[in-house]
Protein backbone atom coordinates (compact mmCIF):
# COMPACT_ATOMS: atom_id res chain seq x y z
CA UNK A 1 0.00 0.00 0.00
CA UNK A 2 1.12 3.51 -0.84
CA UNK A 3 1.89 5.70 1.86
CA UNK A 4 0.06 8.69 -0.39
CA UNK A 5 -2.15 8.09 -3.11
CA UNK A 6 -3.05 11.54 -4.78
CA UNK A 7 -5.61 11.52 -8.13
CA UNK A 8 -5.84 14.39 -10.55
CA UNK A 9 -5.98 16.85 -7.58
CA UNK A 10 -7.09 19.95 -8.14
CA UNK A 11 -7.56 22.73 -6.05
CA UNK A 12 -9.28 26.71 -7.22
CA UNK A 13 -9.56 29.85 -5.12
CA UNK A 14 -11.90 32.19 -6.90
CA UNK A 15 -10.20 31.53 -10.73
CA UNK A 16 -6.71 30.76 -9.70
CA UNK A 17 -6.02 27.65 -9.96
CA UNK A 18 -3.82 26.34 -6.72
CA UNK A 19 -3.32 23.01 -7.82
CA UNK A 20 -4.28 21.68 -11.18
CA UNK A 21 -4.84 18.03 -11.22
CA UNK A 22 -1.55 16.43 -9.20
CA UNK A 23 -1.27 12.75 -9.35
CA UNK A 24 1.48 11.25 -7.58
CA UNK A 25 1.76 8.05 -4.88
CA UNK A 26 4.42 8.35 -2.39
CA UNK A 27 5.82 5.11 -0.92
CA UNK A 28 5.66 3.69 2.51
CA UNK A 29 8.68 4.60 4.36
CA UNK A 30 10.31 6.77 2.03
CA UNK A 31 11.38 10.67 2.32
CA UNK A 32 9.39 12.38 -0.26
CA UNK A 33 10.32 15.84 -1.43
CA UNK A 34 7.61 18.31 -2.74
CA UNK A 35 10.05 20.67 -4.23
CA UNK A 36 8.44 24.42 -5.67
CA UNK A 37 8.65 27.93 -5.94
CA UNK A 38 6.81 29.97 -3.30
CA UNK A 39 2.92 29.78 -4.59
CA UNK A 40 3.73 26.57 -6.75
CA UNK A 41 1.07 25.02 -4.70
CA UNK A 42 3.08 22.92 -2.33
CA UNK A 43 1.30 24.44 1.03
CA UNK A 44 -2.28 23.97 -0.79
CA UNK A 45 -1.52 20.32 -1.73
CA UNK A 46 -0.68 19.52 2.01
CA UNK A 47 -3.56 21.06 3.70
CA UNK A 48 -5.77 19.19 1.84
CA UNK A 49 -3.38 15.80 2.13
CA UNK A 50 -3.58 17.19 6.23
CA UNK A 51 -7.24 17.21 5.39
CA UNK A 52 -7.41 20.74 6.39
CA UNK A 53 -9.07 21.80 3.11
CA UNK A 54 -10.95 19.92 0.78
CA UNK A 55 -10.03 19.80 -2.99
CA UNK A 56 -12.17 20.99 -5.29
CA UNK A 57 -11.95 18.03 -7.16
CA UNK A 58 -9.72 14.80 -7.37
CA UNK A 59 -8.86 12.29 -4.43
CA UNK A 60 -6.32 11.67 -2.40
CA UNK A 61 -5.76 8.92 0.29
CA UNK A 62 -3.56 9.23 3.29
CA UNK A 63 -2.43 6.11 5.11
CA UNK A 64 -5.01 4.45 3.38
CA UNK A 65 -7.79 6.48 4.17
CA UNK A 66 -9.71 9.07 2.09
CA UNK A 67 -8.76 12.54 3.01
CA UNK A 68 -12.27 13.57 2.82
CA UNK A 69 -14.61 10.38 3.32
CA UNK A 70 -12.28 9.74 6.45
CA UNK A 71 -10.79 12.93 7.68
CA UNK A 72 -10.72 11.68 11.07
CA UNK A 73 -9.12 8.50 10.68
CA UNK A 74 -6.24 10.73 8.45
CA UNK A 75 -6.23 12.72 11.47
CA UNK A 76 -4.64 9.75 13.92
CA UNK A 77 -2.32 8.56 11.29
CA UNK A 78 -0.71 11.98 10.73
CA UNK A 79 1.94 14.08 12.22
CA UNK A 80 1.68 17.75 10.85
CA UNK A 81 4.47 20.21 10.82
CA UNK A 82 3.75 23.60 9.74
CA UNK A 83 5.72 26.17 8.18
CA UNK A 84 5.64 28.59 10.70
CA UNK A 85 6.22 27.72 14.44
CA UNK A 86 2.71 26.66 15.86
CA UNK A 87 4.16 26.59 19.44
CA UNK A 88 2.67 28.41 22.56
CA UNK A 89 5.35 31.06 23.62
CA UNK A 90 4.16 31.14 26.74
CA UNK A 91 4.13 27.90 27.57
CA UNK A 92 7.56 25.56 28.29
CA UNK A 93 8.76 23.09 26.00
CA UNK A 94 7.30 20.24 27.90
CA UNK A 95 3.81 22.06 28.71
CA UNK A 96 3.92 22.56 24.44
CA UNK A 97 4.35 18.32 23.37
CA UNK A 98 2.00 17.38 26.63
CA UNK A 99 -0.49 19.45 24.79
CA UNK A 100 0.46 18.05 21.44
CA UNK A 101 -0.26 14.84 22.95
CA UNK A 102 -3.53 15.40 24.53
CA UNK A 103 -4.87 16.88 21.09
CA UNK A 104 -3.32 14.01 19.77
CA UNK A 105 -5.15 11.65 22.11
CA UNK A 106 -2.03 10.07 23.40
CA UNK A 107 -2.60 8.54 26.98
CA UNK A 108 -1.23 10.37 29.85
CA UNK A 109 1.58 7.91 30.86
CA UNK A 110 2.35 7.11 27.18
CA UNK A 111 2.86 10.31 26.87
CA UNK A 112 4.83 11.09 29.25
CA UNK A 113 7.18 8.54 28.27
CA UNK A 114 7.58 9.40 24.62
CA UNK A 115 8.32 13.20 25.57
CA UNK A 116 11.23 11.93 27.81
CA UNK A 117 12.40 10.08 24.87
CA UNK A 118 11.89 13.13 22.02
CA UNK A 119 13.10 15.84 24.67
CA UNK A 120 16.41 13.45 24.23
CA UNK A 121 16.43 12.96 20.65
CA UNK A 122 15.64 16.49 19.83
CA UNK A 123 18.69 17.70 23.01
CA UNK A 124 15.66 19.57 24.66
CA UNK A 125 15.94 17.66 27.67
CA UNK A 126 17.90 20.69 29.38
CA UNK A 127 15.70 23.24 28.42
CA UNK A 128 12.30 21.44 28.68
CA UNK A 129 11.30 23.48 31.73
CA UNK A 130 11.93 27.12 29.58
CA UNK A 131 9.54 28.84 28.31
CA UNK A 132 9.05 28.51 24.59
CA UNK A 133 9.54 31.90 23.89
CA UNK A 134 13.36 32.35 25.09
CA UNK A 135 14.40 29.50 22.34
CA UNK A 136 16.15 30.01 19.26
CA UNK A 137 14.34 29.53 15.79
CA UNK A 138 16.19 26.02 15.53
CA UNK A 139 15.18 24.54 18.92
CA UNK A 140 11.53 25.80 17.94
CA UNK A 141 11.69 24.12 15.06
CA UNK A 142 12.72 20.83 16.68
CA UNK A 143 10.16 21.11 19.40
CA UNK A 144 7.59 21.31 16.26
CA UNK A 145 8.76 18.13 14.99
CA UNK A 146 9.09 16.54 18.32
CA UNK A 147 5.37 17.66 18.39
CA UNK A 148 4.53 15.76 15.19
CA UNK A 149 5.99 12.40 16.19
CA UNK A 150 4.44 11.94 19.93
CA UNK A 151 1.37 9.75 18.68
CA UNK A 152 3.83 7.77 16.10
CA UNK A 153 2.37 9.11 12.88
CA UNK A 154 2.37 6.77 9.63
CA UNK A 155 2.76 9.91 7.70
CA UNK A 156 5.01 12.74 8.92
CA UNK A 157 3.98 15.96 6.93
CA UNK A 158 7.00 18.88 7.09
CA UNK A 159 5.92 22.18 5.93
CA UNK A 160 8.84 23.79 4.72
CA UNK A 161 10.93 22.60 7.69
CA UNK A 162 14.07 25.25 7.70
CA UNK A 163 12.40 28.18 5.76
CA UNK A 164 14.00 30.95 7.85
CA UNK A 165 16.82 29.44 9.14
CA UNK A 166 20.43 29.82 8.77
CA UNK A 167 22.66 27.11 6.92
CA UNK A 168 23.77 25.10 10.40
CA UNK A 169 20.85 24.71 11.65
CA UNK A 170 19.33 23.42 8.39
CA UNK A 171 21.27 20.95 8.27
CA UNK A 172 20.83 20.15 11.84
CA UNK A 173 17.30 19.86 11.18
CA UNK A 174 18.36 17.14 8.30
CA UNK A 175 20.48 15.37 10.38
CA UNK A 176 17.21 15.58 13.16
CA UNK A 177 14.79 14.39 10.55
CA UNK A 178 17.40 11.37 8.81
CA UNK A 179 17.83 10.45 12.15
CA UNK A 180 13.85 10.09 13.15
CA UNK A 181 13.42 8.58 9.94
CA UNK A 182 16.08 5.64 10.57
CA UNK A 183 14.42 5.36 14.03
CA UNK A 184 10.81 5.37 13.68
CA UNK A 185 10.40 4.36 9.64
CA UNK A 186 7.41 6.64 8.83
CA UNK A 187 7.03 8.14 5.54
CA UNK A 188 8.09 11.53 5.64
CA UNK A 189 6.52 14.41 2.85
CA UNK A 190 8.49 17.04 3.05
CA UNK A 191 7.61 20.41 1.11
CA UNK A 192 11.09 22.78 0.30
CA UNK A 193 12.11 25.35 -1.88
CA UNK A 194 15.59 24.70 -1.08
CA UNK A 195 17.53 22.95 -4.09
CA UNK A 196 19.99 21.48 -1.26
CA UNK A 197 17.53 20.00 0.59
CA UNK A 198 15.45 17.73 -1.56
CA UNK A 199 18.93 16.52 -2.95
CA UNK A 200 20.31 15.07 0.21
CA UNK A 201 17.42 14.48 2.48
CA UNK A 202 14.68 13.06 -0.11
CA UNK A 203 14.89 9.59 -1.48
CA UNK A 204 12.37 11.12 -4.02
CA UNK A 205 11.49 14.18 -5.09
CA UNK A 206 8.36 15.61 -7.22
CA UNK A 207 8.64 19.20 -8.53
CA UNK A 208 5.67 21.00 -8.37
CA UNK A 209 5.33 24.07 -10.92
CA UNK A 210 1.91 26.57 -11.29
CA UNK A 211 0.02 23.99 -9.52
CA UNK A 212 0.84 20.92 -11.69
CA UNK A 213 3.54 18.31 -10.89
CA UNK A 214 6.36 18.27 -13.53
CA UNK A 215 8.53 15.05 -12.64
CA UNK A 216 8.80 12.75 -9.74
CA UNK A 217 11.90 10.58 -9.31
CA UNK A 218 15.10 10.10 -7.29
CA UNK A 219 17.45 12.86 -7.33
CA UNK A 220 20.38 11.24 -8.73
CA UNK A 221 18.30 9.66 -11.68
CA UNK A 222 16.97 13.20 -12.46
CA UNK A 223 20.38 14.49 -12.32
CA UNK A 224 21.54 11.78 -14.43
CA UNK A 225 19.10 11.82 -16.94
CA UNK A 226 20.50 15.48 -18.16
CA UNK A 227 23.59 14.12 -18.58
CA UNK A 228 26.46 13.53 -16.17
CA UNK A 229 28.66 16.25 -16.60
CA UNK A 230 28.08 19.92 -18.21
CA UNK A 231 31.19 21.78 -20.06
CA UNK A 232 31.19 25.00 -20.18
CA UNK A 233 33.43 26.91 -23.06
CA UNK A 234 33.58 30.78 -23.00
CA UNK A 235 33.80 30.80 -27.27
CA UNK A 236 32.93 34.53 -28.46
CA UNK A 237 31.47 35.10 -31.62
CA UNK A 238 32.37 32.18 -33.16
CA UNK A 239 30.29 29.83 -30.76
CA UNK A 240 27.71 28.96 -32.99
CA UNK A 241 29.95 27.27 -35.34
CA UNK A 242 32.03 25.20 -32.33
CA UNK A 243 28.23 24.15 -31.24
CA UNK A 244 27.26 22.99 -34.51
CA UNK A 245 30.66 21.26 -34.84
CA UNK A 246 30.67 19.16 -31.41
CA UNK A 247 26.88 18.34 -31.59
CA UNK A 248 26.76 15.08 -32.69
CA UNK A 249 29.92 14.22 -31.17
CA UNK A 250 30.11 10.72 -29.57
CA UNK A 251 28.57 11.34 -25.70
CA UNK A 252 27.00 14.22 -26.23
CA UNK A 253 23.74 14.79 -25.24
CA UNK A 254 22.89 18.17 -25.87
CA UNK A 255 24.90 21.34 -26.57
CA UNK A 256 23.45 25.21 -25.83
CA UNK A 257 24.84 28.57 -27.04
CA UNK A 258 24.12 31.82 -24.89
CA UNK A 259 24.01 35.16 -26.62
CA UNK A 260 27.49 36.28 -24.67
CA UNK A 261 29.34 33.77 -26.76
CA UNK A 262 29.07 30.72 -24.36
CA UNK A 263 28.93 27.18 -25.18
CA UNK A 264 27.47 24.58 -22.72
CA UNK A 265 27.26 20.71 -23.73
CA UNK A 266 25.71 18.07 -21.83
CA UNK A 267 28.28 15.11 -22.16
CA UNK A 268 28.64 11.94 -20.67
CA UNK A 269 32.47 11.77 -21.56
CA UNK A 270 33.48 13.92 -18.69
CA UNK A 271 36.32 15.98 -18.33
CA UNK A 272 38.25 13.62 -21.06
CA UNK A 273 35.83 14.94 -23.58
CA UNK A 274 37.75 18.16 -23.29
CA UNK A 275 40.33 17.61 -25.66
CA UNK A 276 38.17 15.94 -28.26
CA UNK A 277 36.37 19.67 -28.15
CA UNK A 278 39.88 21.07 -28.77
CA UNK A 279 40.44 19.23 -31.74
CA UNK A 280 36.90 20.22 -33.20
CA UNK A 281 37.62 23.79 -32.37
CA UNK A 282 41.29 23.56 -33.96
CA UNK A 283 39.63 22.36 -36.77
CA UNK A 284 37.31 25.19 -37.35
CA UNK A 285 40.19 27.53 -36.24
CA UNK A 286 37.52 28.32 -33.66
CA UNK A 287 39.18 29.97 -30.44
CA UNK A 288 38.18 28.33 -26.88
CA UNK A 289 39.06 31.02 -23.90
CA UNK A 290 38.45 28.99 -21.39
CA UNK A 291 37.00 25.97 -20.39
CA UNK A 292 35.17 24.63 -17.23
CA UNK A 293 33.13 21.06 -15.90
CA UNK A 294 30.08 20.91 -13.72
CA UNK A 295 27.99 18.28 -12.21
CA UNK A 296 24.24 18.44 -12.92
CA UNK A 297 22.62 20.27 -10.14
CA UNK A 298 19.36 20.00 -8.39
CA UNK A 299 19.15 23.78 -9.91
CA UNK A 300 19.95 22.42 -13.15
CA UNK A 301 16.70 19.82 -13.15
CA UNK A 302 14.50 22.14 -11.96
CA UNK A 303 15.47 24.35 -14.58
CA UNK A 304 15.42 22.03 -17.20
CA UNK A 305 11.62 20.74 -15.94
CA UNK A 306 10.33 24.39 -15.19
CA UNK A 307 11.51 26.87 -17.63
CA UNK A 308 12.97 28.82 -14.54
CA UNK A 309 14.89 29.09 -11.73
CA UNK A 310 13.54 28.51 -8.28
CA UNK A 311 12.12 32.03 -7.33
CA UNK A 312 9.14 33.45 -5.74
CA UNK A 313 6.11 33.47 -7.72
CA UNK A 314 4.60 36.34 -9.11
CA UNK A 315 1.23 35.59 -7.46
CA UNK A 316 2.37 35.24 -3.96
CA UNK A 317 2.05 32.43 -1.69
CA UNK A 318 -1.42 30.70 -2.13
CA UNK A 319 -2.70 31.42 1.46
CA UNK A 320 -2.57 35.16 0.20
CA UNK A 321 -4.86 33.91 -2.90
CA UNK A 322 -7.34 32.55 -0.64
CA UNK A 323 -8.06 35.50 0.37
CA UNK A 324 -9.78 36.53 -2.31
CA UNK B 1 -17.53 9.20 22.34
CA UNK B 2 -19.24 11.50 24.55
CA UNK B 3 -15.58 11.07 26.97
CA UNK B 4 -13.43 11.87 24.27
CA UNK B 5 -15.45 15.14 23.50
CA UNK B 6 -15.30 16.27 27.33
CA UNK B 7 -11.54 15.30 27.58
CA UNK B 8 -11.19 17.14 24.60
CA UNK B 9 -13.01 19.62 26.21
CA UNK B 10 -10.55 19.58 29.16
CA UNK B 11 -7.29 19.48 26.97
CA UNK B 12 -8.43 23.05 25.08
CA UNK B 13 -9.23 24.21 28.70
CA UNK B 14 -5.79 23.70 30.10
CA UNK B 15 -4.38 25.49 27.20
CA UNK B 16 -6.07 28.26 27.28
CA UNK B 17 -5.95 27.70 31.27
CA UNK B 18 -2.23 27.78 30.90
CA UNK B 19 -1.73 30.78 28.30
CA UNK B 20 -3.88 33.07 30.80
CA UNK B 21 -1.87 32.21 34.05
CA UNK B 22 1.04 32.61 32.07
CA UNK B 23 -0.14 36.86 31.24
CA UNK B 24 -0.92 38.02 34.64
CA UNK B 25 -0.38 41.77 33.56
CA UNK B 26 -3.88 41.29 32.12
CA UNK B 27 -5.46 40.68 35.37
CA UNK B 28 -5.48 44.00 36.18
CA UNK B 29 -5.68 45.77 33.04
CA UNK B 30 -9.13 44.27 32.74
CA UNK B 31 -9.96 45.02 36.14
CA UNK B 32 -9.03 48.69 35.85
CA UNK B 33 -12.17 50.07 33.69
CA UNK B 34 -14.98 48.35 36.32
CA UNK B 35 -13.18 49.65 38.90
CA UNK B 36 -13.44 52.84 38.01
CA UNK B 37 -17.24 52.60 37.27
CA UNK B 38 -17.93 51.63 40.57
CA UNK B 39 -15.71 53.61 42.28
CA UNK B 40 -16.80 56.87 40.17
CA UNK B 41 -20.33 56.22 38.88
CA UNK B 42 -21.54 54.57 42.11
CA UNK B 43 -20.25 57.70 44.02
CA UNK B 44 -21.30 60.45 41.68
CA UNK B 45 -24.95 59.45 41.72
CA UNK B 46 -25.61 58.58 45.34
CA UNK B 47 -28.12 61.31 45.06
CA UNK B 48 -30.53 59.71 42.97
CA UNK B 49 -31.32 56.92 45.72
CA UNK B 50 -35.33 58.17 45.94
CA UNK B 51 -35.49 57.74 42.22
CA UNK B 52 -34.21 54.22 42.43
CA UNK B 53 -36.73 53.95 45.77
CA UNK B 54 -39.48 54.76 44.11
CA UNK B 55 -38.75 52.30 41.83
CA UNK B 56 -38.89 49.89 44.12
CA UNK B 57 -35.10 49.51 45.22
CA UNK B 58 -34.46 49.97 49.03
CA UNK B 59 -30.76 50.69 49.44
CA UNK B 60 -27.75 52.53 48.21
CA UNK B 61 -27.01 53.86 44.56
CA UNK B 62 -23.84 51.78 44.78
CA UNK B 63 -25.14 48.87 46.37
CA UNK B 64 -27.94 48.76 43.19
CA UNK B 65 -25.32 49.34 40.81
CA UNK B 66 -22.91 46.91 42.01
CA UNK B 67 -24.60 44.11 40.30
CA UNK B 68 -24.40 46.35 37.11
CA UNK B 69 -20.46 46.60 37.49
CA UNK B 70 -20.00 42.79 38.06
CA UNK B 71 -22.27 41.89 34.96
CA UNK B 72 -20.47 44.49 32.88
CA UNK B 73 -17.11 42.79 33.77
CA UNK B 74 -18.02 39.80 32.68
CA UNK B 75 -19.67 41.20 29.55
CA UNK B 76 -16.12 42.66 28.85
CA UNK B 77 -13.90 39.87 29.83
CA UNK B 78 -16.08 37.06 28.19
CA UNK B 79 -16.80 39.76 24.62
CA UNK B 80 -12.70 39.73 24.56
CA UNK B 81 -11.99 36.41 24.84
CA UNK B 82 -12.23 35.52 21.75
CA UNK B 83 -9.17 37.45 20.46
CA UNK B 84 -7.21 34.18 21.38
CA UNK B 85 -9.29 32.29 18.64
CA UNK B 86 -7.89 35.42 16.32
CA UNK B 87 -4.12 34.81 17.17
CA UNK B 88 -4.70 31.07 17.05
CA UNK B 89 -5.86 31.27 13.19
CA UNK B 90 -3.23 33.48 12.09
CA UNK B 91 -0.24 31.91 14.25
CA UNK B 92 -0.96 28.11 13.19
CA UNK B 93 -2.34 26.85 16.88
CA UNK B 94 -5.73 26.23 14.55
CA UNK B 95 -3.85 24.53 12.00
CA UNK B 96 -2.56 22.18 14.23
CA UNK B 97 -5.66 21.32 16.56
CA UNK B 98 -7.97 20.65 12.62
CA UNK B 99 -4.77 18.15 11.94
CA UNK B 100 -5.03 16.33 15.25
CA UNK B 101 -8.23 13.71 16.16
CA UNK B 102 -9.41 16.50 18.59
CA UNK B 103 -13.15 17.14 17.75
CA UNK B 104 -14.03 20.30 16.44
CA UNK B 105 -16.78 20.93 18.90
CA UNK B 106 -14.84 21.13 21.95
CA UNK B 107 -11.97 23.68 20.09
CA UNK B 108 -14.98 25.79 20.96
CA UNK B 109 -16.39 24.70 23.97
CA UNK B 110 -12.73 24.83 25.95
CA UNK B 111 -11.97 28.31 25.05
CA UNK B 112 -15.64 29.36 26.06
CA UNK B 113 -14.93 27.78 29.56
CA UNK B 114 -12.02 28.78 29.69
CA UNK B 115 -12.94 32.41 29.15
CA UNK B 116 -15.64 32.12 31.62
CA UNK B 117 -13.60 30.86 34.51
CA UNK B 118 -11.56 34.03 33.26
CA UNK B 119 -14.92 35.89 33.97
CA UNK B 120 -15.79 34.42 36.94
CA UNK B 121 -12.01 35.30 38.23
CA UNK B 122 -12.19 38.97 37.08
CA UNK B 123 -15.76 39.41 38.28
CA UNK B 124 -14.42 37.89 41.86
CA UNK B 125 -12.40 40.77 42.16
CA UNK B 126 -14.50 43.39 41.51
CA UNK B 127 -16.85 41.68 44.26
CA UNK B 128 -13.67 41.76 46.26
CA UNK B 129 -13.34 45.78 45.37
CA UNK B 130 -17.06 46.50 45.97
CA UNK B 131 -16.66 45.18 49.87
CA UNK B 132 -13.63 47.03 49.89
CA UNK B 133 -15.86 50.27 49.23
CA UNK B 134 -18.27 49.49 51.66
CA UNK B 135 -21.03 47.09 49.18
CA UNK B 136 -23.15 45.35 51.72
CA UNK B 137 -24.78 41.63 50.80
CA UNK B 138 -28.14 40.22 52.46
CA UNK B 139 -26.93 36.93 52.15
CA UNK B 140 -22.79 36.28 51.51
CA UNK B 141 -23.95 32.57 50.77
CA UNK B 142 -25.42 34.34 47.13
CA UNK B 143 -22.10 34.85 46.27
CA UNK B 144 -21.69 31.01 44.82
CA UNK B 145 -25.06 30.90 43.02
CA UNK B 146 -24.46 34.60 41.47
CA UNK B 147 -20.98 32.87 40.80
CA UNK B 148 -22.72 30.57 38.77
CA UNK B 149 -25.20 33.22 37.24
CA UNK B 150 -21.66 34.61 35.69
CA UNK B 151 -20.22 31.88 34.86
CA UNK B 152 -23.30 30.85 33.00
CA UNK B 153 -23.87 34.40 31.42
CA UNK B 154 -20.02 34.19 30.20
CA UNK B 155 -20.15 31.14 28.68
CA UNK B 156 -22.98 33.07 26.23
CA UNK B 157 -21.12 36.05 25.32
CA UNK B 158 -17.26 34.07 25.07
CA UNK B 159 -19.76 31.55 22.44
CA UNK B 160 -19.99 34.79 20.49
CA UNK B 161 -17.14 35.80 20.54
CA UNK B 162 -15.24 32.46 19.45
CA UNK B 163 -17.33 32.55 16.72
CA UNK B 164 -16.70 35.77 15.53
CA UNK B 165 -12.93 35.40 15.48
CA UNK B 166 -13.72 31.88 14.15
CA UNK B 167 -15.28 32.99 11.00
CA UNK B 168 -14.11 37.03 10.65
CA UNK B 169 -12.66 37.83 7.30
CA UNK B 170 -10.40 40.36 9.23
CA UNK B 171 -9.03 41.91 12.43
CA UNK B 172 -10.77 44.40 12.04
CA UNK B 173 -14.22 42.75 11.56
CA UNK B 174 -13.50 41.11 15.02
CA UNK B 175 -12.55 44.44 16.36
CA UNK B 176 -15.51 46.07 15.26
CA UNK B 177 -18.52 43.01 15.60
CA UNK B 178 -17.22 43.51 19.22
CA UNK B 179 -16.80 47.07 20.40
CA UNK B 180 -20.45 47.54 18.63
CA UNK B 181 -21.38 44.80 21.33
CA UNK B 182 -20.04 45.71 24.02
CA UNK B 183 -21.37 49.15 25.59
CA UNK B 184 -24.56 48.86 23.88
CA UNK B 185 -25.01 45.61 26.44
CA UNK B 186 -24.02 47.24 29.12
CA UNK B 187 -26.09 50.70 28.56
CA UNK B 188 -29.35 48.97 27.30
CA UNK B 189 -30.31 47.61 30.41
CA UNK B 190 -30.76 48.24 34.32
CA UNK B 191 -27.39 47.91 35.16
CA UNK B 192 -27.37 51.93 36.13
CA UNK B 193 -31.21 52.33 36.45
CA UNK B 194 -34.20 50.42 37.35
CA UNK B 195 -35.61 49.72 33.55
CA UNK B 196 -38.83 51.13 35.20
CA UNK B 197 -37.15 54.47 35.42
CA UNK B 198 -36.14 54.21 31.22
CA UNK B 199 -38.41 55.59 28.59
CA UNK B 200 -40.50 52.47 27.64
CA UNK B 201 -38.90 51.81 24.39
CA UNK B 202 -35.64 51.59 25.86
CA UNK B 203 -36.75 49.38 28.49
CA UNK B 204 -38.29 47.52 26.00
CA UNK B 205 -35.21 47.02 24.15
CA UNK B 206 -33.39 46.21 26.74
CA UNK B 207 -35.72 43.13 27.34
CA UNK B 208 -34.17 41.77 24.46
CA UNK B 209 -30.32 42.04 26.13
CA UNK B 210 -29.46 38.78 27.90
CA UNK B 211 -27.83 40.88 30.09
CA UNK B 212 -30.19 42.49 31.73
CA UNK B 213 -31.83 39.04 32.83
CA UNK B 214 -28.14 38.68 34.43
CA UNK B 215 -28.01 41.68 35.77
CA UNK B 216 -31.33 41.37 37.77
CA UNK B 217 -30.78 37.77 39.14
CA UNK B 218 -26.88 39.10 40.23
CA UNK B 219 -28.88 42.31 42.08
CA UNK B 220 -31.51 39.88 43.37
CA UNK B 221 -29.08 37.73 45.28
CA UNK B 222 -26.88 40.82 46.37
CA UNK B 223 -29.52 42.27 47.96
CA UNK B 224 -32.48 40.31 48.44
CA UNK B 225 -34.71 42.49 47.15
CA UNK B 226 -36.95 40.99 44.39
CA UNK B 227 -37.01 42.73 40.95
CA UNK B 228 -39.70 43.14 38.77
CA UNK B 229 -39.00 39.76 36.47
CA UNK B 230 -39.42 36.21 38.91
CA UNK B 231 -35.89 34.50 39.49
CA UNK B 232 -36.96 31.71 37.41
CA UNK B 233 -37.88 33.13 34.21
CA UNK B 234 -34.79 35.14 34.34
CA UNK B 235 -32.51 31.96 34.82
CA UNK B 236 -34.93 30.49 31.94
CA UNK B 237 -34.31 32.86 29.23
CA UNK B 238 -30.57 33.01 29.97
CA UNK B 239 -30.51 29.48 30.04
CA UNK B 240 -31.91 29.37 26.55
CA UNK B 241 -29.76 32.09 25.26
CA UNK B 242 -26.61 30.34 26.25
CA UNK B 243 -27.94 27.06 25.00
CA UNK B 244 -28.53 28.93 21.51
CA UNK B 245 -24.84 29.82 21.79
CA UNK B 246 -23.15 27.05 22.59
CA UNK B 247 -25.39 25.14 19.60
CA UNK B 248 -24.20 27.80 16.68
CA UNK B 249 -20.75 28.07 18.81
CA UNK B 250 -19.79 23.92 18.10
CA UNK B 251 -21.88 23.97 14.85
CA UNK B 252 -19.39 26.60 13.43
CA UNK B 253 -16.15 24.85 14.50
CA UNK B 254 -17.51 22.31 12.46
CA UNK B 255 -16.61 24.49 9.31
CA UNK B 256 -13.81 25.98 8.19
CA UNK B 257 -12.26 28.02 11.03
CA UNK B 258 -8.83 28.18 9.69
CA UNK B 259 -9.88 30.87 6.87
CA UNK B 260 -6.31 33.05 7.08
CA UNK B 261 -7.10 36.52 7.11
Amino acid sequence: MNAIEAVSLTKTFGDVKSVDGATFQVEESEVFGFLGSNGAGKSTTMMILTTLLKPTSGRARVAGYDVVEKPSRVREKIGYVQQESAIDEYLTGRENMMLQARLSHVEKGTANRRIDELLETTGLAERQHDPTVTYSGGMKKRLDIACGLLHRPSVLFLDEPTVGLDIQTRRRIWEHVRQIHREYHMTVFVSTHYMEEADMLCDRVCIIDEGSIKVVDRPGAMKERLGREMIHMDVGEDAARLAEGITGMAGTESVETTRDGRVTARVHGGAAMIPEIFGIAAGLSVQIRSVSTTKPTMDDVFISYTGHQIRDHPGGEPRKKRRR
Amino acid sequence: MVVTALSDTYSIFWREMKRYSKSKSGVFIRLIQPAVWIVVIGNTFTETRPLIQAAGFDGEYIEFMAAGVIVLTAIFTSIFGGVNTLWDRRYGFMNKALASPISRSSLALGKMLAISTVSALQTSLIIGIALAIGVRFADYLMIIPMMAVVVLFSLGFSGISVTVAAIAKSQETFWGVINFMGIPLFMISPALFPLELLPGWLADLAKLNPATYTILLVREMMTGVQSGVPAEISLGILAAFVGGIVVVASWTFRRDVNRPF
